[in-house]
């Protein structure tokens, strides 16, 4: 068995109504409980952010993420054990979205 | 200036679509009032209960590969498309629902037909999304249908409120082919095409299991091109029925619970598992913790959260199925392979025909076996015809013994399993292409889920094929008790209608079969025009489906009856 850790799931989305109860239901679905919940403006200007932290497995963090990933507003999701690597994963964030806009172009 | 109502039949034509499947009602009357203005553009199937707009939908979506369009009222009218809406999430199956919705000023007051329509959708839809001010409407048309149609293709709702409809706005035709937090097509590195080439070339014993991923991408040519350069057999999960015709050399038969002892052989006996827009669902995979542990396994899927979910892999692509399958073509070396799985394969086919199809199709005396029925219908149509199931043993049986030559000819609930979506999906088939033979296969207990649909048939003269299996149980219940349950058959004997006299009264012709010697020259005569025609054979009532893998069990070791079992070597 894989040992459970607690994890924080950031999940970064488009600013869109029902949103919240959508990722809130993926974490229902496998019933996960949420130790904590925040929402907030990531500071990428129209992206939001949510952090929220459950205590789980690595392999369920993983499919969670991918699942919440598949979300059409969900813009990027990532797994941590700590939350250290916040900013990179701002990073991330802002890559991708530059690289979408030039595949527009 | 147009209405919200006319600006969503303008989107809706300027999208391709030419048929709504649906039912009227208080909350989408504006829509309906300007329909009675666009019959020149949009057909209008009127069904008899909404689920039936919702699986006719799917069944059209599946034969014209594009989104199928149901719309209905509010309330009701909603909740009765859920059951659909979770199939077709679960199947991927590009569907867009439209349904009314009250006034967004009475939102949250408990108005009358009320429901929180986006609420109750949210976990069973790829999208979905509440169209409050006429100024929207084209935007969210174009947005579902790029949504429903593209990467893994799914159910969208548009929840119309009726302000929205009634009030005006300029139309102006939008596009939408680019949402940025959305990638349905993902860019493939060829750094991972090299690897699965590499893999492929060193394996000896490599094996494809496929789903209707490949004729979701529309890849079935290039998986037959891979087949033949890489010398590999294949295998078909239910929903990838007819993506390769039933006649290739490759094709070692369909897998999972009820599939051939060839494919679930190979796939305990093979070094490398090549998987390709398929699951691995339950009824695919029997026990996990046994399948395929010898192989290594490389899984090509356009959606990225089904790699490694279920399988551990070796090599996950996550791509389009039909450009990673040519990709690696070109990328590897022809290979002729070892005699040994196809030693297997013929061994397996022969002790199968003998032990189970030889007696199903072929019975020399007593009552008329499901598979006859099914093989005659499949002999008479040369592998031609649409092929729509409902569930239950009708439906593991249509698919064992049906033939395929054409691609995208096999329609059935999969994922879901949901009983009584086979007449409106037959329905929807039959009108996405007029031209094709539909044949519906179906039980007595999945007929009378949603009978109401033949007011459908009988209204649109919809040329559907009815073959009822009719064996006054609900069969694959009773099989279940009888192999698992000690025989106590709890509520699964079913006291049935005349389906001829209700059929009458829809004035549908029904010819009953209770002898074997009928069968050929009913199956004729309802072959004989593209009229409606329901045939309704007696089958033996306690009838069972074999090869089974019984639950729990890995997918080698297999039922052929009620007391031989099957292993490969032994
Ligand atoms: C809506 C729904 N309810 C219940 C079931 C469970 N179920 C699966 S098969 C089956 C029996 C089907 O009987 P029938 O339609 O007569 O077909 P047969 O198996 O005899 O071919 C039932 C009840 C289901 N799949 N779907």
């Amino acid at each position: 068995m894989e040992n459970d850790s607690l994890y924080e799931i950031t999940v970064y989305t488009e600013n869109q109504v029902g949103l919240l109860s959508t990722i809130a239901g993926m974490f229902t679905r496998r019933s996960l409980n949420i130790d904590r919940l925040v929402v907030y403006p990531s500071g990428i200007e129209g992206v939001h952010k949510f952090k929220i932290a459950t205590r789980t497995s690595a392999s369920m963090a993983r499919a969670v993420v991918l699942q919440l990933e598949k979300k059409v507003d969900v813009i990027k999701a990532f797994y941590e054990i700590d939350d250290e690597r916040s900013s990179r994963e701002a990073a991330e964030v802002r890559n991708f979205l530059s690289m979408r806009e030039r595949q527009k172009q | 200036m147009l209405t919200g109502a006319e600006i969503l039949l303008e989107s809706l034509s300027a999208r391709g679509v030419d048929t709504l499947f649906g039912y009227p009602g208080g909350q989408i009357m504006p829509v309906y009032d300007k329909l009675y203005d666009y019959s020149d553009k949009l057909r209008h199937i009127l069904v008899r209960h909404e689920q039936g707009a919702i699986h006719a939908a799917q069944g059209y979506a599946r034969i014209k590969h594009a989104p199928g369009v149901a719309i209905v009222t509010s309330g009701p009218g909603a909740t009765n498309v859920i059951t659909g809406i979770a199939d077709a999430l679960i199947d991927s199956t590009p569907v867009v629902v439209i349904a009314g919705q009250v006034a967004s000023t009475a939102l949250g007051t408990d108005a009358f037909q009320e429901t929180d329509f986006i609420g109750l959708t949210t976990p069973i839809t790829k999208w979905s999304y509440q169209i409050r001010r006429p100024e929207d409407v084209a935007w969210a048309v174009a947005r579902a249908f790029h949504i429903a149609g593209t990467g893994r293709p799914g159910p969208v709702v548009l929840d119309f409120t009726k302000d929205a409809q009634v009030g005006q706005a300029l139309y102006e035709d939008v596009k939408c082919d680019f949402i940025r937090s959305y990638v349905p097509v993902p860019e493939v590195d060829d750094k991972l095409i090299a690897q699965a080439a590499e893999m492929i070339g060193k394996a000896s014993r490599p094996f494809v299991v496929f789903g209707q991923g490949v004729l979701l991408s529309g890849a079935e040519k290039e998986l037959a091109a891979f087949l033949d350069k890489g010398d590999i057999p294949a295998g078909s999960t239910l929903l990838g029925l007819s993506a390769l015709s039933s006649d290739n050399p490759h094709y070692a038969g369909m897998l999972g619970m009820h599939g051939n002892l060839a494919p679930n052989t190979l796939t305990q006996h093979c070094d490398l598992l090549i998987a390709v827009g398929m699951r691995f669902d339950d009824r695919v995979t029997g026990t996990v913790a046994t399948y395929a542990k010898q192989a290594k396994v490389i899984h090509i899927d356009i959606d990225a959260s089904e790699l490694g979910k279920i399988v551990p892999v070796e090599l996950g692509i996550h791509g389009d199925a039909r450009e990673v399958l040519s990709r690696i073509t070109a990328a590897m070396k022809p290979s002729v392979r070892d005699s040994w799985m196809k030693k297997v394969v013929s061994e397996c086919k022969a002790i199968e025909k003998d032990k189970v199809s030889d007696p199903e199709i072929n019975p020399a005396e007593g009552p008329v076996r499901p598979g006859e029925v099914i093989a005659r219908v499949a002999e008479v149509c040369g592998g031609d015809a649409v092929i729509v199931t409902d569930v239950g043993q009708n439906q593991m049986l249509a698919a064992r013994y049906s033939r395929f030559c054409k691609s995208r000819s096999f329609i059935s609930s999969g994922g879901l399993g949901t009983m009584g979506f086979g007449l409106p999906a037959a329905i929807g088939a039959k009108i996405a292409d007029p031209s094709r033979k539909v044949c519906l296969f179906v039980g007595d207990g999945g007929l009378q889920m949603t009978i109401q649909e033949l007011g459908t048939v009988m209204q649109d003269s919809v040329g559907v094929k009815i073959i009822l299996l009719n064996n006054n149980w609900l069969g694959n219940v009773r099989q279940w008790q009888e192999l698992f349950f000690g025989k106590r058959y709890s509520f699964t004997r079913m006291m049935n209608p005349d389906f001829a006299a209700v059929a009458a009264g829809y004035g549908i012709t029904t010819v009953n079969v209770e002898k074997r010697d009928d069968l050929a020259p009913a199956i004729d005569r309802m072959f004989s025009d593209d009229a409606p025609f329901i045939l309704n054979v007696h089958v033996k009532e306690e009838d069972n489906v074999f090869p089974m893998i019984p639950p729990g069990k890995s997918v080698d070791k297999v039922m052929l009856n009620n007391k031989d079992w099957f292993e490969y070597g032994e």
